[in-house]
């Protein structure tokens, strides 16, 4: 059953109890509204986050076997040597943007560092060079479902806020606020009845004497 | 008949600060959905010029946008729309139920984001009164392809 709120019972009370249940019922449209575009979007990254996961372990697998061809061609050792040399910082771009309300961390790879090969072109074959576009290729995947990542994660937990506030106010907030109204308006309709029948105890009380 | 009031019992009352801290959360709640949009929004063309494209947001943040993106709406304007098109587009939500519109602003009665609209969703759009009325299917699908170069904002008409 819906709480009562405590307040004196006065018009001035009963006024300001009626914009605020205004507010609520306009602050609940827009919950309901940011809550259904938050769940779509959190129902898309749900579904490039799998389309990402399932392709960077395409990726990774054809990587793995492009190194193992790479390995047997060329030895572990030479391979290990020019991997050392392919060692670079990844420079990624971050960045944020807003969803309904959500900051949204966004990741880019850095322009510039495509196709910069950092190993010997003539010590090594067209399988290492093959590994090493596979393996750009899982980085960038890597950056992409990383952000896809953190996205759902903090879609999920806004849903579950926005939820507990729309249930809040569906639940207790407004009906409290309407039980309230309600009671007011008895208790003045009371009033109003009982200064009536006194009134009339009185006229009978005066045509008496 | 004669019915008797119920009384508000003091464990069952709630107190006026807790009353006065649900409507300053509720008015946070107002501010919060709109603190994202942009201060001003930017041509297509000065951010594709831009090594890190982003605008300002009225809450003091950025809202980066993804160069793939921004290259796709560049691939569907010539260069004169690019100059006149600003990002981030709007879509507007809570107009009426199961519709969203994305308002039309640039160029004559926006024809720009009708344009756009009209070559993300594969099919021809019209505004109306500056909006492009668009169902939630239709809005998830602008979303995915668009997604940094869109924003949401909740009605003024609902917020009032």
């Amino acid at each position: 059953m819906p709480q009562l709120i405590r307040v004196r019972p006065t018009k001035i009370e009963l006024i300001k109890l009626k914009r605020r249940l205004a507010l609520a019922r306009r602050v609940q449209k827009i919950v309901k509204d940011r809550l259904s575009i938050l769940t779509m979007e959190l129902l898309q990254t749900a579904r490039e986050t799998t389309e990402a996961k399932n392709k960077l372990l395409d990726e990774l697998s054809q990587l793995y076997r492009a190194l193992s061809i790479a390995a047997g061609y060329h030895g572990y050792l030479a391979l290990d040597k020019e991997l050392i040399a392919t060692e670079a910082d990844l420079k990624i771009a971050v960045g944020s943007r807003n969803v309904a309300g959500v900051r949204i961390p966004s990741f880019e790879p850095a322009n510039g560092q495509e196709g910069f090969k950092t190993y010997s072109l003539s010590d090594t074959s067209s399988w290492f060079d093959h590994a090493a576009q596979l393996s750009q290729a899982c980085l960038k995947s890597i950056v992409e479902l990383a952000e896809l990542q953190r996205s759902f994660e903090l879609l999920a937990m806004e849903i579950s806020r926005t939820k507990r506030i729309a249930n809040a106010l569906e639940y207790v907030v407004i009906p409290g606020l309407q039980t309230t109204i309600s009671y007011l308006n008895m208790k003045f309709e009371e009033r109003d009845r009982e200064e009536k029948a006194r009134l009339k105890r009185v006229k009978v009380l005066v045509a008496r004497e | 008949m004669n019915r008797r009031m119920p009384e508000p019992s003091p464990d069952q009352a709630q107190d006026a600060p807790y009353a006065r801290m649900l409507e300053n959360c509720l008015t946070g709640e107002l501010r919060l959905v709109n603190a994202g949009l942009p201060r001003s929004r930017k041509p297509l063309s000065h951010l594709l010029c831009e090594e890190h494209p982003h605008v300002i947001c009225n809450d003091g943040s950025t809202h980066s946008f993804k160069r793939k993106e921004l290259e796709y709406l560049a691939s569907v304007l010539d260069k004169d729309e690019q100059e006149a098109l600003l990002l981030p587009i709007l879509i507007e939500i809570g107009a009426s139920q199961g519709e969203a519109a994305v308002l039309a602003l640039s160029g004559v009665e926006g024809e720009l984001e009708v344009k756009v609209a009209s070559n993300v969703l594969n099919m021809s759009v019209t505004s109306d009164q500056g909006r492009i009325r668009i169902y939630k299917s239709q809005l998830a699908l602008l979303r995915t392809k668009l997604k940094t170069a869109t924003v949401y904002v909740f009605s003024p008409a609902t917020i009032t």
